[in-house]
């Protein structure tokens, strides 16, 4: 990061209390334009209740999110969303029972920057990058799992993201259509987006990210190149225990 | 018969404004808002309270019985800031309730179980509405002109972005959309057609009291919208026409007078149930979490 260029993201000494437990604690980070950041860790370790804490679904008990040097911290999720952190759920957030295009549609309304009479071609522009302009009339809920996600990341692209927190993307997508992800995660850090990723396949993330945070029972313990996390030993304890090591 | 037909008619127009309203926060923005009939209720009595003790114009009183019910859906607002699914309906039910309790007790405005009788219809363009085929042309005009503002509503971008955040919150939330004020002006807005359709019953009856206001005219309502499929236009619109006609032919049946109400009653209970088990995961779909 230039010492000159102030982070997109600014993340200090986090911490996030659920159900009597601290889920995240003390984690800090930050994050520069165009930059794509994996982060793993074991089931549990905190990785998506941090995603939540950042787009703000979960209440934040400690420490400061600053976004383009604006504390959130306290923001609901949609003015979060306003300013430009998108979020891509784990679960697929798309709208099943409307069709490709409605989806589509709703972000493009949700971006202020559009004039109203640009948002049809828009709406086209945006299906045509993720190659659903045939599929448009039809019902979301009938894509693939691929598809929903190639719509569901194109979707918040459309409403001007541009930190996208994406809570693993490639569940339930199949391997062609894994590339079709990763390259328009690509062509979207490219045209200065921030990606960051939580992720379980290890070869996805070696070939997206330049940067890799590891999460263990809600500390970051790690954050360095994929290649120097890959070879680190404080991974393989993590994932399989002192005896492995 | 004729005038039989006409008053048919009329129920119709009422029934279709009101059915449709409900269709906004149950079809749409996904609310079960059991407290709609009370929304129903409170334009009815602003309207004949307006005309009758105050003297207001047809116009004056039509239009603030709609935002008489409107005001009162900023309570229904602020229980489902706060509750989600089944426990929004319950804590919108116990509204129900409060309203129904003011209706019979706080006789010096309501005239409690009495009723208020003598409401007037309107007196516009020297037109005698008191000629129920008069009253008719009126009531047609009004409901054309609400059932078009809720075709509008539903097809807008607004309309868009109720049936998105019904279907996943979360994903509306994430797309940079206020879905608490989303919900808000949902109530807002329907149960300010639900007052309209209320001036309109008090003003055709001349009559309104709280017996008109139950939970079974919520349960008829509710099956109107369930049964044309919620968030259908034209689907509510078929469907609230059918079950206002369905129960006539058990008039021209050999049955008692008091055995027709509680019959109707039970054709209506019976197509609920029946259309909520064959489309319960249409009605009622999964909810999905962050």
């Amino acid at each position: 990061m230039s010492s000159s260029t102030p982070p997109l993201l600014q993340v200090s000494s986090l911490h996030v209390h659920l159900g009597g437990r601290d889920i995240v604690q003390d984690v800090s980070f930050s994050l520069t334009v165009g930059e794509r950041v994996g982060i793993i860790g074991p089931n549990g370790s905190g990785k998506t209740t941090l995603f939540n804490s950042l787009s703000g679904f979960l209440p934040v008990s400690a420490g400061s999110i600053t976004f383009r040097e604006r504390e959130i911290s306290t923001l609901p999720p949609h003015r979060r969303a306003q300013l430009g952190l998108g979020r891509v759920f784990q679960n697929f957030g798309i709208f099943r029972e409307m069709s490709v295009f409605e989806n589509m549609l709703l972000a493009v309304e949700s971006n202020r920057k559009i004039p109203k009479r640009r948002r049809q071609s828009t709406v086209a522009e945006y299906l045509d990058l993720v190659d659903l302009l045939e599929k448009q009339k039809d019902k979301a809920g009938s894509l693939s799992g691929g598809q929903m996600r190639l719509l569901e990341i194109a979707r918040t692209l459309a409403v001007g993201a541009e930190l996208l927190l994406l809570d693993e993307p490639t569940a339930g997508v199949s391997p062609k259509l894994k590339d079709s992800v990763r390259n328009l995660l690509v062509h979207a850090s490219d045209n200065k987006r921030t990606i960051v990723v939580i992720e379980h396949d290890m070869g996805f993330i070696g070939q997206l990210c330049d940067r890799i945070l590891v999460l263990d029972v809600g500390r970051l313990v790690l954050d360095g190149p994929p290649d120097e996390i890959r070879s680190s030993q404080k991974v393989h304890e993590i994932y399989f225990g002192d005896a492995h090591a | 018969m004729e005038e039989y037909c006409i008053h048919l008619a009329i129920l119709c127009c009422i029934y279709l404004i009101l059915a449709h309203s409900f269709n906004i926060s149950f079809g749409l923005a996904g609310l079960l808002n059991l407290a709609h009939i009370a929304t129903y209720a409170i334009g009815a009595y602003t309207y004949s309270i307006l005309t009758i003790d105050y003297g207001y114009h047809f116009v004056a009183a039509f239009l603030l019985s709609g935002v008489g019910a409107a005001l009162f859906s900023v309570f229904v607002g602020a229980i489902a800031a706060r509750l989600r699914g089944d426990y929004f309906a319950l804590g919108s039910l116990g509204f129900y309730f409060v309203v129904s309790a003011l209706l019979i007790n706080w006789r010096e405005v309501t005239r409690g179980v009495l009723g208020i009788a003598g409401v007037p219809r309107p007196e516009l363009l020297e037109i005698d509405f008191y000629e129920n085929r008069n009253f008719l042309v009126l009531a047609v005009i009004l409901c054309l002109g609400c059932l078009a503002c809720m075709y509008l509503l539903q097809v807008s971008p607004f309309g868009r972005l109720l049936r998105a955040q019904s279907e996943n919150e979360f994903a509306a939330m994430s797309l940079g959309r206020d879905v608490a004020r989303a919900r808000n002006l949902s109530f807002l807005i329907s149960s300010a057609f639900a007052g309209f359709s209320g001036a309109i019953f008090a003003s055709y009856l001349n009559y309104v009291d709280p017996s008109s206001f139950s939970l079974t005219e919520m349960i008829l309502v509710l099956s109107m919208v369930v049964v044309g499929r919620p968030g259908s236009f034209w689907g509510v619109t078929l469907s609230t026409i059918f079950l206002v006609l369905l129960p006539e032919p058990l008039r021209f049946l050999d049955f008692p007078p008091s055995a027709i109400g509680p019959l109707r009653q039970i054709v209506y209970s019976a197509i609920l149930v029946g259309v909520v088990y064959w489309r319960k995961e249409a009605l009622f779909p999964r909810r999905r979490v962050v």
